[in-house]
């Protein structure tokens, strides 16, 4: 699986975007810059999927998690939000942060380590992989290059995941009523007695 | 003249040089690759093993984020950093498999699905949305009768 060209440029482009965001994400004083470098990566991590011809889970990644979950993650901080004075002073970390980012580095450098052997071992395993790129077929009409990520993924979901496709369904359902139940203030509940 | 927050900080420094930094290096590798020696770039190409150093210092990002900050809401932010750091490695792997998959399936005793990792990934993405909303309603409610988002402040049941 190796990346030629400018889709080389890109991947080390896009990675160190990504990694970038999130150290910012984890640093930022305030709870509405971290939303948006969390946007920010998450859209990076999309371009990846489909730098890795993944289309259809970067577009459910955008669609769901950008559109979704991270609006949401606004919405709540704007209801949770502390004065704009106030959260220029509060205190940002725990007391154990020292702890926390030594280990974190201590991990990142020996996994480096470890893994740059390995560097030629997944090199494409023989001439024939090193051809393919996984394009799909053309149209009938000719009009290039379509991909077949997503019919094969939907065919996936509808035939050999159809099982936790429907769990999905009703873990999604509980999720939506817990979150209203959760949210609902003893003035609302009074209000519907 | 300045508001809060709009002081020339370091990040903004970052932030804004980055890319431009990033644009000028990309631009001269690829004048001196073209000019010289067209083969020399190639051990910088990525393969497998770069995405699995990417996925792997965005997962420690994210667990250096859980474990040192004190806002809750920044605490769900890098827990979905961590769940995304696994994502890409899905992804990559199943992307590995796709193109190996005739050379893999040769060797006996091995199962090659590569239609596993968008699904899976697919799956990962429905349970983060869940988490997020469950969550969120949790800190909305904690917020109600606490008046903060801090987690060292939340110690009722702390003996």
């Amino acid at each position: 699986m190796q990346l030629h060209g400018w889709e080389a440029v890109l991947f080390y482009v896009l990675a160190f975007m990504t990694l970038i965001m999130g150290v910012f994400v984890v640093t930022a004083r305030f709870a509405v810059h971290s939303a948006l470098f969390l946007i920010a990566a998450l859209v990076n991590v999309a371009l990846l999927f489909i730098l890795l011809r993944a289309e259809f889970v970067a577009g459910v990644q955008i669609l769901v998690y950008v559109g979704g979950v991270m609006v949401l993650f606004l919405f709540v901080i704007m209801l949770v939000q502390t004065r704009a004075e106030e959260e220029a002073r509060v205190k940002l970390y725990t007391g154990q942060t020292w702890p926390a980012v030594l280990l974190a580095l201590f991990l990142a450098i020996s996994f480096y380590f470890a893994m740059s052997p390995a560097q030629q071992a997944f090199r494409p395993l023989d001439a024939a992989a090193a051809q393919i790129a996984d394009r799909g077929e053309a149209s009938a009409s000719g009009s290039g290059f379509i991909s077949k990520d997503t019919q094969n993924v939907g065919e996936a979901l509808y035939r050999q995941a159809a099982l936790p496709f429907e769990i999905a369904s009703l873990l999604l359902l509980v999720a939506l009523v817990g979150a209203v139940l959760l949210a609902r203030g003893s003035k609302q509940e009074k209000l519907y007695e | 003249m300045t508001r809060e927050g709009s002081r020339l900080s370091l990040r903004k420094i970052v932030s804004i040089g980055t890319p431009i930094i990033l644009l000028i290096v990309v631009g001269l590798i690829v004048r001196r690759w073209l000019a010289t020696d067209p083969q020399f770039f190639n051990r910088f190409e990525p393969t497998l093993v770069n995405f699995m150093m990417l996925s792997f210092l965005l997962f420690v990002v994210g667990v250096a984020g859980v474990l040192s900050r004190r806002n809750i809401i920044i605490i769900f932010m890098s827990i979905e950093l961590i769940l995304n750091a696994v994502n890409i490695n899905l992804i990559a792997f199943s992307r590995y498999l796709q193109i190996n998959q005739a050379t893999l399936e040769a060797k006996p005793g091995l199962l090659v699905n590569p239609i596993s990792g968008p699904v899976f990934t697919i799956f990962i993405i429905v349970v983060a949305a869940a988490e997020a909303a469950v969550g969120l309603g949790i800190v909305i409610s904690m917020f109600r009768n606490r008046e903060t988002v801090a987690v060292d402040e939340i110690d009722l049941l702390k003996w």
